[in-house]
C-alpha cells in the first residue's frame, strides 16, 4: 500500500541554516498523526516543508508514492491550515470554499454548489453569505477546513490549527474536526504542542524529537 | 481632563488665517469669474478651450499615475516586504524624488533625456512618474507590509499558481491603497506646473500652466479663475473618490511588517536584487545628471558655472544674480517655517480642546486641495491690488508657502499629540501644577520637536515651491525655483548650466532639511512612552 505522504531524509532549514536532518516520516490512508513538539522547536518548519512553503535543504517528499520534492506549492496535492484561519478577506465564506474547487477547472456555479455542502459537513450550513469578520473563531476555523478539504488534498496538514481558541471550544473542534477527517478518509499530519490535543485527535502521536536523527 | 484656560480659543488665530488668505481669496476668485454678467459666466466655464486643456491634462495625468503605478508596485513589494541588507536606504532613497523642487526634476530630465525625447508628452509622463514613485511605494507598501504572507500561500496549497495567488488574493487587498495613491498621483500630476512648463510643448499643458498664462500673457483674470474653478472642482471630485476607495479597507488590523528573508532561489534573488538595483538607477540618474550639467560645458568639464553663481553678469540686469535669489529664497523659508509652524501648531492643539472647536484641524487640510496656481492667483486678485496691495512687502509668497506647509505641519502634529498620553497632566495637576503647566508637561516635549521638525519641513517646501511663486515673486527679487525656470527661458548654454548649479544648491539644501527633520522624528521616537 503506498502511503499518502512520506518524508525520506528530509531536512529543514530556515535562511540557510539547517536545524534537522534525516526525518523519516510516513502517513498511510486515512492516518492521522499527530507530532508534538514545544514551540519554536521546528513543526511549523516541517509543515511548511512538507507544503512546499520553505525549501528542503535535503532530502524528499513523496505525496501518493511521486516525489513532490521540487513541484511547486500549487501541485503538490497538500491542504495547509493555519493557527489563524487566514479566511481570504475580500470573499465571503462560500467563495472561500469554492476557490479550491475554481482552480481545478470547476465552473462558478457547480463549485459554489459543492462550497455549500461543504459548508454543511462542517456545521455551518446557511453561513455561505458570511464575512470573515461576521464569524467567531471557531466558525472562521471550520470555515478553514471545509475550504483545505474542498479540493480533496491527499494529506491535510495542520499546524497549531486550534491554539487560538478557548480551551473548552479547542476540545470540542478538536473532536469535531477528527470526526470530519475520519468521515472522508483524509490523512492528516496534525502538529501541536498540547499532548492532550494531540491524544484526542491522532490515530498515533510521535515526538518531533524522535523524528530528528 | 485639565482644560487651560487659553485652549478653547486657540482656534482663532489659525482661523483668521486661512480665512483672510484662503476663504477671501478663493471667494473673490469665484466673483472675479462673474466679471459682468452671468452669462459671460457660463461662457467662459463652457469655452471650448478650457475643456480641451482639461482632458489633455486629464489624459496626461492618467497616463503618468499609470506609469508610476507600473514602475511603483514592483519596488513597494521588495522595499517593505523582504529583509535584506540596505532594505532601509532603499526605501529612503525612493522618497527623494518626491521632495525634490518639481523645476528641478523638469531641469534633471531634460539634461538625462533632453537629447533622446523631444519636449512634450513623453518626457512629462515620466517626470510625473519619477515624482510620485515615493507616493506608490509609501501608501502601497504600508499596507502590503501589513498582509499575512501566508494568505497567498493558503491559496497556493489550494492550487493556485503564484501569479493567480497574487491576482485573486493579493490584488484585491491591495486595491484601497491602489486607488488612494493613484488619486494623489492624478491629482499632482494633473495640477503639475513646473514641470509642465519646462518639459512641455504647446500641447502637453495642465490648467495650473493655463491659469499662468491666462494671467501673466493673456492678462485675462476672468478666463484664469474659471480655469481655476473647474480645476478646483475637479480635484475635490477625484480626491473624495479616492478617499473612499480608501476606506473599503477589508484587512485593517496593524501589525509590525512582517518581512521575509529573500528565498535561495537565484530567479527569487534575482528578482528582489534586480528590482533594487532598477530603484537605485532610477532615483539616481536624474540627480547625477543634474550635477553632470552643472559641471560641463560643450568644450568639456568646467567650474565656470558655478563661479560664475554669484556675479550679476550670470543672469542679465533683469533677472539679478543667482546668489541674490538664493537669499531671497532662504529669506521666504524662515517666514515661511515660523508661520506654518504656529499657524499649523495651533490648529494641530485645537483638537485638544474640548467641543467642535476641533473642526479647524480639518479646515486647516483644506488648502491641500487648492492648487499652487489657484491660490497664487487668488492671493494676487486679492491682495495685489488697492486697497489691500501686500504685494510691496514681500508677505505674498511666505504667506502662499504657509498655507501650501500648513496642512503638513498639522498631518505631522496632529497623530503626536494624539500618542501623547493625557494622563500625565491629571498626574501633573494632582502634584499641584497649574493648568498650563499641566498642559505643558503631558504635550510639551511632543510639541516642541514635533513643531520644529515640521516647521523645517514647511521650510523645505517654500524653497522648492514653484507654482504660487510664479505668480506673486516681484521681477527683481525672484525665488530660486522662478529664477531656475526664467534662466531656462533664455537662450545659451550658460544659462542651462547655471540653472544646473543653482539646482544642485536646492537639492542639498532641501535633501539637508528633510534628513534633519527625519533625524528629529527617529529621536522622538526613542522616547520613552
Amino acid at each position: 500500500m503506498t502511503p499518502r505522504l512520506e518524508t525520506i531524509g528530509l531536512s529543514l532549514g530556515y535562511e540557510g541554516e539547517v536545524f534537522a536532518r534525516g526525518i523519516d516520516l510516513t502517513l498511510d490512508p486515512a492516518e492521522i498523526v499527530a507530532v508534538l513538539g514545544p514551540s519554536g522547536s521546528g513543526k511549523s518548519t516541517l509543515l511548511n516543508t512538507i507544503a512546499g512553503v520553505v525549501p528542503a535543504m535535503d532530502g524528499r517528499v513523496l505525496v501518493d508514492g511521486r516525489d513532490v520534492t521540487r513541484t511547486p506549492i500549487h501541485r503538490r496535492g497538500v491542504g495547509l491550515i493555519f493557527q489563524q484561519p487566514l479566511l481570504f478577506p475580500h470573499l465571503n465564506v462560500r467563495d472561500n470554499v469554492a476557490y479550491g474547487l475554481r482552480r481545478q477547472g470547476l465552473g462558478r456555479d457547480a463549485a459554489r454548489r459543492q462550497a455549500d455542502e461543504l459548508l454543511s459537513w462542517v456545521d455551518l450550513a446557511g453561513y455561505g453569505d458570511r464575512r470573515f469578520h461576521e464569524l467567531s473563531g471557531g466558525q472562521a476555523q471550520r470555515v478553514a477546513l471545509a475550504r483545505a478539504l474542498a479540493p480533496r488534498p491527499s494529506v491535510l496538514l495542520l499546524d497549531e490549527p486550534f491554539s487560538a481558541l478557548d480551551l473548552d471550544l479547542r476540545q470540542r473542534l478538536a473532536a469535531d474536526v477528527a470526526d470530519t477527517l475520519r468521515q472522508h478518509g483524509v490523512a492528516a499530519l496534525h502538529v501541536t504542542h498540547d499532548p492532550g490535543e494531540a491524544a484526542a485527535v491522532a490515530d498515533r502521536v510521535v515526538a518531533l524529537e524522535d523524528l530528528f536523527r | 481632563m485639565i482644560t487651560p484656560r487659553w485652549l478653547p480659543w486657540v482656534w482663532l488665530l489659525p482661523a483668521g488665517f486661512l480665512a483672510a488668505f484662503l476663504v477671501y481669496p478663493l471667494v473673490n476668485l469665484t466673483t472675479t469669474i462673474a466679471g459682468g454678467s452671468g452669462a459671460a459666466a457660463l461662457g467662459r466655464l463652457m469655452s471650448t478651450g478650457l475643456w480641451q486643456v482639461t482632458a489633455l491634462a486629464a489624459l496626461q495625468a492618467t497616463i503618468s499615475t499609470v506609469l508610476a503605478l507600473v514602475v511603483g508596485l514592483p519596488i513597494a513589494n521588495v522595499v517593505t516586504r523582504y529583509r535584506f541588507r540596505g532594505r532601509a536606504v532603499a526605501q529612503a532613497l525612493v522618497t527623494v524624488p518626491f521632495v525634490l523642487p518639481t523645476v528641478v526634476v523638469a531641469l534633471a530630465f531634460r539634461t538625462l533625456l533632453g537629447s533622446a525625447l523631444p519636449l512634450g508628452f513623453a518626457l512629462v509622463v515620466i517626470a510625473h512618474a519619477y515624482v510620485n514613485l515615493a507616493v506608490v511605494v509609501r501608501i502601497v507598501g504600508a499596507q502590503w507590509s501589513q498582509l499575512d504572507p501566508d494568505l497567498e500561500n493558503v491559496a497556493r496549497t489550494l492550487g493556485a499558481t503564484r501569479w493567480r495567488a497574487f491576482a485573486d488574493i493579493t490584488l484585491p487587498s491591495l486595491r484601497p491603497a491602489v486607488a488612494s495613491s493613484a488619486a494623489v498621483v492624478f491629482v499632482f500630476s494633473f495640477t503639475s506646473l513646473g514641470i509642465v512648463l519646462i518639459l512641455g510643448d504647446a500641447l502637453t499643458r495642465t490648467l495650473e500652466s493655463q491659469i499662468l498664462r491666462q494671467t501673466a500673457v493673456l492678462l485675462d483674470f476672468p478666463g484664469a479663475a474659471a480655469s481655476a474653478l473647474v480645476q478646483l472642482l475637479l480635484v475635490t471630485g477625484v480626491l473624495l473618490l479616492g478617499a473612499a476607495a480608501g476606506r473599503r479597507n477589508p484587512a485593517r488590523r496593524m501589525r509590525p511588517p512582517a518581512r521575509r528573508p529573500v528565498s535561495r532561489d537565484p530567479w527569487a534573488r534575482l528578482g528582489v536584487y534586480g528590482t533594487v538595483t532598477i530603484a537605485y538607477a532610477i532615483v539616481l540618474a536624474p540627480v547625477l545628471a543634474l550635477v553632470a550639467a552643472s559641471l560641463r560645458s560643450s568644450s568639456g568639464w568646467t567650474l565656470a558655472w558655478w563661479s560664475s553663481i554669484g556675479s550679476v553678469d550670470a543672469g542679465t540686469t533683469r533677472l539679478g544674480s543667482p546668489v541674490a535669489a538664493l537669499g531671497t529664497s532662504l529669506g521666504f523659508a524662515l517666514v515661511t517655517a515660523t508661520v506654518a509652524g504656529i499657524v499649523g501648531g495651533l490648529a494641530a492643539v485645537a483638537v485638544l480642546a474640548p467641543g467642535r472647536v476641533r473642526l479647524v484641524s480639518v479646515l486647516a487640510m483644506v488648502p491641500l486641495g487648492v492648487s499652487a496656481a489657484t491660490m497664487g492667483l487668488g492671493l494676487l486678485l486679492a491682495f495685489g491690488r488697492p486697497p489691500t496691495d501686500l504685494r510691496g512687502t514681500n508677505l505674498l509668497v511666505p504667506i502662499a508657502h504657509a498655507l501650501v506647509a500648513v496642512p503638513l505641519v498639522v498631518a505631522v502634529v496632529m497623530p503626536a499629540l494624539r500618542s501623547a498620553d493625557g494622563r500625565l497632566a491629571l498626574l501633573a495637576s494632582t502634584l499641584g501644577a497649574r493648568p498650563t503647566r499641566a498642559f505643558l508637561t503631558a504635550y510639551g516635549p511632543v510639541l516642541r520637536v514635533v513643531v520644529v521638525a515640521s516647521a523645517a519641513l514647511a521650510g523645505a517646501v517654500s524653497l522648492g515651491e514653484f507654482g504660487a511663486a510664479s505668480f506673486l515673486t516681484r521681477a527683481g527679487a525672484p525665488t530660486v525655483p522662478v529664477q531656475i525656470v526664467r534662466l531656462l527661458g533664455r537662450p545659451g548654454e550658460q544659462s542651462v548650466g547655471v540653472a544646473a548649479a543653482l539646482s544642485v544648491i536646492l537639492v542639498a539644501l532641501t535633501l539637508a532639511l528633510v534628513l534633519l527633520v527625519d533625524r528629529m522624528g527617529q529621536s522622538r521616537a526613542r522616547v520613552p512612552a
